[in-house]
């Protein structure tokens, strides 16, 4: 009994929690370097009426030089029925450019890193109530630490000076959702190793198949502890039924990351279709060891003939 | 006190629905290869996993769950039985409390979650949960 009390106060903190306030102008956002204020060049479309979502996506492409203007983009992510843009559209359509969407982590610190390296940040806001909401796109292409403003092309305007408690305010509304839009293999000065490869996965899952690659090729030696890149690089290459290549890239996993058990599984796959039936046997066995009863016992039926040279296989010691 | 029960109910049978439906759990063999998102979400499961171990060393959590009668050792296995879904939630809901609230934030996630299993007659922490069975 003595619990309720304590559930209900935590509830009650957890129900208040969202009402945060403005929090300081972040220190890293410069000012003593002489520079005070930092404003990206980036083409700007205004936008029609109710078109921010089109207007605010063109922006974030062209600045990464894709030829698109607002005009467009309408057909791809407005919707003339809500008179607006879902967010999850205008993620689509930057993959649909070939573009890696990076979110950020919900930090004003984050935007103004980001900023600091040249990348506009697309931002979105409700401009409304949490209970009669306005959204809104638009991108973050500045600020000024002696003002405390953002710098935003948002609506018809070209780089709107916003007071950092308006933009917060209006921004944590919109649950603080910030992202990056970038080339496949270049990286966000604020990229942590999984969300940016969940964004080169999704890549993957949505067709584009080369992006995906090169965003993995660029994370083998940026983050080497980590055995998504190698193994999406073996996936996309298995999925284009370029077998040996793809076989190539799984023994690469395995050798760095042995205790991968679908590596292994995967490799058992690429090398059944590369020719090497006994190997891929084995490598399946490894796979099954590591998580025992995981992974399905039917392997595709190996070609007739291969010129592959079949590699050992040899699992890894399990303690 | 008897509206507050009725209430808490509810809203248990709630949470029973909700996580049921977030812990449709496949445990079929794995056909064909693995996908890159699919290690991606169990690293991430991983990752989540060690965060909330990692609150359960801090004093003023163990504390807490001293003071309500849990057990710690039984917390760490509701953690290891906990889907990717529901550490991604968890750590959601931790990342959006405010500096310093983290700790009283995290217990409320505990509570909820063993009030859950409370219902299903797995636990028997609160009194004033009747087991369905």
């Amino acid at each position: 009994m003595i619990a309720l009390p304590r559930v209900l106060a935590g509830t009650l903190v957890a129900l208040f929690a969202g009402c945060a306030s403005v929090p300081p102008w972040p220190e890293t956002a410069g000012g003593d370097a002489g520079e005070p204020l930092v404003q990206l060049d980036v083409p700007f479309f205004p936008q029609e009426r109710y078109q921010c979502g089109p207007a605010a996506l063109a922006t974030m492409l062209a600045s990464q030089d894709i030829a698109v203007t607002a005009d467009d983009l309408v057909p791809r992510v407005y919707l003339p029925e809500r008179e607006g843009s879902l967010k999850v559209e205008l993620v689509a359509a930057a993959r649909q450019y070939g573009m890696l969407v990076y979110p950020l982590d919900r930090k004003l610190a984050d935007i103004v890193a980001e900023v600091d390296a040249g990348h506009p940040v697309l931002v979105m806001q409700n401009l409304g109530f949490d209970w009669f909401p306005q959204w809104h796109f638009a991108v973050v292409v500045g600020y000024d630490p002696t003002e405390e403003d953002l710098i935003l092309h948002t609506d018809t305007r070209r780089a709107n000076r916003q007071p950092l408690s308006v933009f917060y305010r209006t921004w944590e509304r919109a649950e603080r959702w910030a992202a990056v839009i970038l080339p496949p293999g270049d990286f966000p000065a604020t990229a942590q190793a999984l969300p940016y490869l969940e964004a080169a996965s999704d890549l993957e899952l949505t067709g584009q198949q080369a992006a995906a690659f090169a965003a993995y090729q660029a994370s083998v030696s940026r983050w080497p502890d980590e055995p998504a890149p190698k193994l999406g690089m073996g996936n996309i290459a298995y999925s284009q039924e370029r077998w040996t290549e793809a076989a190539g890239y799984y023994l690469e996993t395995v050798a760095s990351f042995p205790g991968l058990a679908p590596g292994w599984n995967n490799l058992a796959h690429a090398l059944a279709r590369s020719g090497c039936a006994s190997q891929s046997a084995e490598a399946l066995a490894c796979a099954n060891r590591l998580k025992p009863d995981t992974f399905a016992s039917d392997l595709p039926t190996p070609p007739e003939n291969s010129d592959f040279v079949c590699p050992t296989i040899q699992c890894p010691a399990i303690d | 006190m008897h509206s507050i029960r009725t209430y808490l109910r509810q809203i248990s049978l709630f949470m029973i629905l909700a996580m049921g439906l977030a812990t449709t759990w496949s445990t079929t063999a794995v056909a064909g290869v693995v996908g890159t998102g699919d290690v991606l979400t169990e690293q991430r499961a991983e990752v989540d996993r060690q965060s909330l171990m990692s609150m359960l060393e801090r004093d003023e959590v163990k504390e807490a769950l001293s003071t309500m009668g849990v057990d710690q050792s039984e917390v760490e296995n509701r953690i290891q039985s906990l889907t990717p879904s529901e550490l991604a939630d968890f750590n959601e809901q931790l990342a959006e409390a405010p500096v310093g609230q983290d700790v009283v934030g995290i217990i409320v996630l505990f509570l909820l979650v063993f009030i859950v299993t409370d219902l299903l007659c797995a636990t028997n922490i609160f009194s004033f949960i009747n087991c369905i069975r």
